[in-house]
């Protein structure tokens, strides 16, 4: 019998799909052309509806040898889900089920392919809050804890590892196992929870996940505060975070490409002054609270040379800032051909942020860059001028480089994906690299999931 | 120069309130309150017109003590003088009473050259309050503004009302302005900080009518009776595979799309 039809045997006919013509959206992602892996020829869909079919279409692959690639929402970056040989691809967009806001243990449970705007909007709904926002939308649960996603909301209360209480995990050998729960403390042995976030789908597929919650803040503010030169703004962010304002996002944009942000959305960016902006969100109990904080980043940033400072408080008005932020990289991507995610320690971003110019300099070129300034992580963009004189490689490797000497590393949030494997050469720890390896095998002996990814 | 009136209305934030479906109506603690939304294009119209033409803004909102927070929220963005009509008297208003209650304040505020009100609130969604002050005012006005000129004895506007339509028109005029006619701008933080310690004239039933005339305002004032609030429930998203042969799936589908009222069969 064929492997299509073991698994139509498995998930009914309706949910394996072989022709080329409709399984187009599942051979890419959100990649840079430029860099993106090209999907092999011999892919079938399958599209699972639950943990048990889950774990047979595993054990048949296992069975037969057969490359399983996991799909979730296919936001990613680093072409963590492209199926790069010939296999099956998993996708998880059938478990889409929110099955319980637990409002007095402060936590959601929700199927891996619920997307993150319908977690959002459900908990929105019960009057409680999801701090972090990795920026798309459409990412779904189970990626965003394969790929530990950052986004913009994390300097208060964490990037996605932070809220992950639980995982259900499908293993590759098929079998189904729990890790934690609604639990805020769980020293029971090692922390596999833990080694699953962040484990980009080659150790288990991850099937139904807990989150924790918090209350909404009764108020909040987003700031837009400008200057006239970029050292100024990254300058600022450590002064303001060691006097005790933490936001729940400070962000780093240069004003050219928000504003080209802000017409693909036909918006209005709100600062018209300065060429370097911070975007601060700011929450609070009170009003009060808000604008206690307001005053303090102004008192702040006025010492030191901000030129105006704005402010959004509807509703609209600070999700239109947060929205031009998201959707940067989908605005700048045609000239694009590369982003980069490097992470540096917070108030190293300065140097980065000059290191990259410098790069930027001598290869005759601009590499505009923007990112999570509070968090130390930033997306550097090499344009498709560099891709036309074969540059990319080589330019992506100094900023690395550079990055590596500042004690960062060459992917914040992002991931290594498959796009990233071929310059953790850069990184000379073997030992480490070694370990990651037998840990792959203690899971996937036969490498069966996500193949060529994650790890090199 | 010319001297602008904007009336505002404090609503509820409608993309995140709830509806209580059993009482049929709006639950306004459900959510944040904030101007009208086309209330604020109808603000930063007058804005541009005072940056380039010079004149005074003033914003009148009629409502609880707490839309003073929205009349703040104008005067940061640039308004001159803020009015709040606020008192038992004035509740229940329907478009009517409101209209009838802005007009009243609008002439007592002074002397005016334009008023500029939002097309339509959120929350009621009725669109005629605008118009109705104009009526009650006796001066002539254009709905569904989306561009407007400014000059010196005149205003060239352009309605969408019916079809796209330029008029012209001398002052004083009241124009409604859609959200097309510009992208309000944001208060800087200095701004936002001093309209909270700014003074807000408050007017309450006495100051705007003799007591004998009362009787137009609130709930005595509204003709309107509201039968029954029905809100229209969520359907979500339905799913139905279709089998059969191509040609005769068509068939299946346009039969669906049209008891869905969503495609209509042509003879």
């Amino acid at each position: 019998m064929s492997i299509e039809r073991k698994l139509q045997d498995i998930v009914g006919q309706d949910w394996v799909v072989t022709q080329r013509e409709h399984i187009e959206k599942y051979l890419s992602d959100e990649t840079c052309l430029a860099v993106k892996p090209a999907p092999a020829d011999n892919v079938i869909v399958v599209k699972p509806a639950n943990n048990k079919e889950i774990s047979e279409i595993i054990k048949l692959a296992g069975s037969e040898k057969i490359p399983v690639f996991i799909r979730g929402g296919g936001t990613g970056l680093c072409g963590g889900a492209i199926p790069t040989k010939d296999g099956i691809v998993l996708s998880l967009e059938r478990l889409d089920v929110i099955e319980e806001i637990d409002e007095n243990n402060l936590m959601i449970v929700a199927q891996a392919g619920v997307t993150f705007g319908q977690m959002l909007q459900a908990v929105e709904e019960a009057g409680l809050f999801f701090p972090p926002h990795p920026g798309d939308e459409g990412a779904q649960l189970g990626g965003l804890v394969a790929c530990n996603a950052g986004g913009s909301r994390a300097v208060k209360y964490g990037i996605i590892r932070n809220f992950v209480k639980g995982l259900e995990v499908v293993l590759p050998s098929g079998q189904i196992i729990n890790l934690g729960g609604k639990l805020l403390k769980n020293n029971q042995g090692l922390d596999l929870l833990h080694l699953m976030i962040n484990s980009g789908g080659i150790l288990g597929v991850i099937t139904r996940v807990i989150f924790r919650l918090y209350p909404k803040p009764l108020n909040s503010g987003t700031l837009v505060v400008s200057f006239n030169d970029r050292r100024s703004a990254t300058d600022v962010v450590p002064l303001l975070l060691r006097s005790g304002i933490i936001p729940l996002a400070m962000e780093y944009i240069g004003h050219e490409e928000i504003e080209i942000a802000a017409h693909h959305l036909n918006l209005k960016w709100p600062a018209e002054k300065g060429t370097a902006h911070l975007i601060i969100m700011l929450s609070g109990d009170s009003e009060e609270e808000v604008y206690s904080q307001a005053e303090r980043v102004s008192a702040i940033c006025e010492k030191n040379n901000s030129v105006d400072i704005i402010i959004a408080e509807t509703r609209e008005e600070q999700s239109n800032i947060l929205k031009m932020r998201s959707i940067l990289y989908t605005a700048i991507k045609p000239n694009m051909a590369d982003t980069l995610d490097v992470s540096v320690p917070p108030a190293s971003v300065g140097l980065m942020m000059d290191s990259i110019e410098k790069i930027a300099k001598k290869y005759n070129t601009i590499i505009p860059t923007y990112g999570h300034v509070a968090d130390g992580n930033l997306h550097g963009h090499l344009l498709n001028n560099l891709h036309d004189r074969g540059l990319v490689k080589t330019v992506k490797r100094e900023i690395y480089q550079a990055s590596i000497g500042l004690g960062g590393v060459i992917t914040g949030e992002h991931g290594l994906g498959t796009i990233r494997i071929p310059d953790t050469d850069l990184i000379a720890d073997g030992v480490t690299w070694n370990l990651m390896r037998q840990i792959k095998k203690v899971f996937d002996p036969d490498n069966i999931l996500n193949p060529g990814t994650t790890i090199p | 120069m010319v001297n602008i009136v904007v009336p505002i209305k404090q609503v509820p934030d409608i993309e995140s309130v709830r509806f209580d479906s059993e009482k049929g109506r709006i639950d306004r603690s459900s959510a944040a309150a904030e101007i009208n939304p086309f209330d604020l294009n109808a603000l930063e119209a007058a804005l541009v017109t005072k940056d380039e033409c010079g004149g005074t803004i003033t914003v009148i909102s009629m409502g609880p003590p707490s839309a003073e927070t929205t009349l703040r929220d104008a005067l940061s963005r640039g308004a001159d003088r803020a009015i709040l009509l606020t008192g038992a008297e004035f509740a229940g208003a329907d478009t009517l009473a409101t209209s009838y209650t802005l007009a009243c304040a609008i002439k007592k505020s002074g002397l005016f050259d334009l008023i500029i009100c939002g097309e339509k609130t959120v929350d009621g969604d009725t669109g005629q309050v605008g118009p109705e002050i104009a009526e009650h005012l006796d001066i002539p006005h254009i709905a569904y503004v989306s561009n407007i000129e400014i000059f010196e004895n005149k205003i060239i506007a352009t309605s969408e009302m019916d079809g796209l339509v330029q008029l012209e028109s001398g002052f004083p005029l009241l124009i409604t302005v859609t959200k097309d006619i510009n992208k309000p701008r944001l208060p800087s933080l200095g701004a936002k900080l001093r309209a909270r310690k700014a003074v807000i004239e408050i007017w309450n039933a006495d100051n705007l009518l003799p007591s004998e005339q009362k009787d137009k305002l609130g709930l005595k004032g509204s003709p309107t009776k509201v039968h029954r609030i029905v809100i229209p429930g969520d359907e979500g998203r339905k799913g139905i595979v279709i089998r059969n042969a191509p040609d005769k799936a068509v068939t299946a589908i346009l039969q669906v799309l049209e008891e869905q009222k969503l495609w209509e069969r042509r003879e």
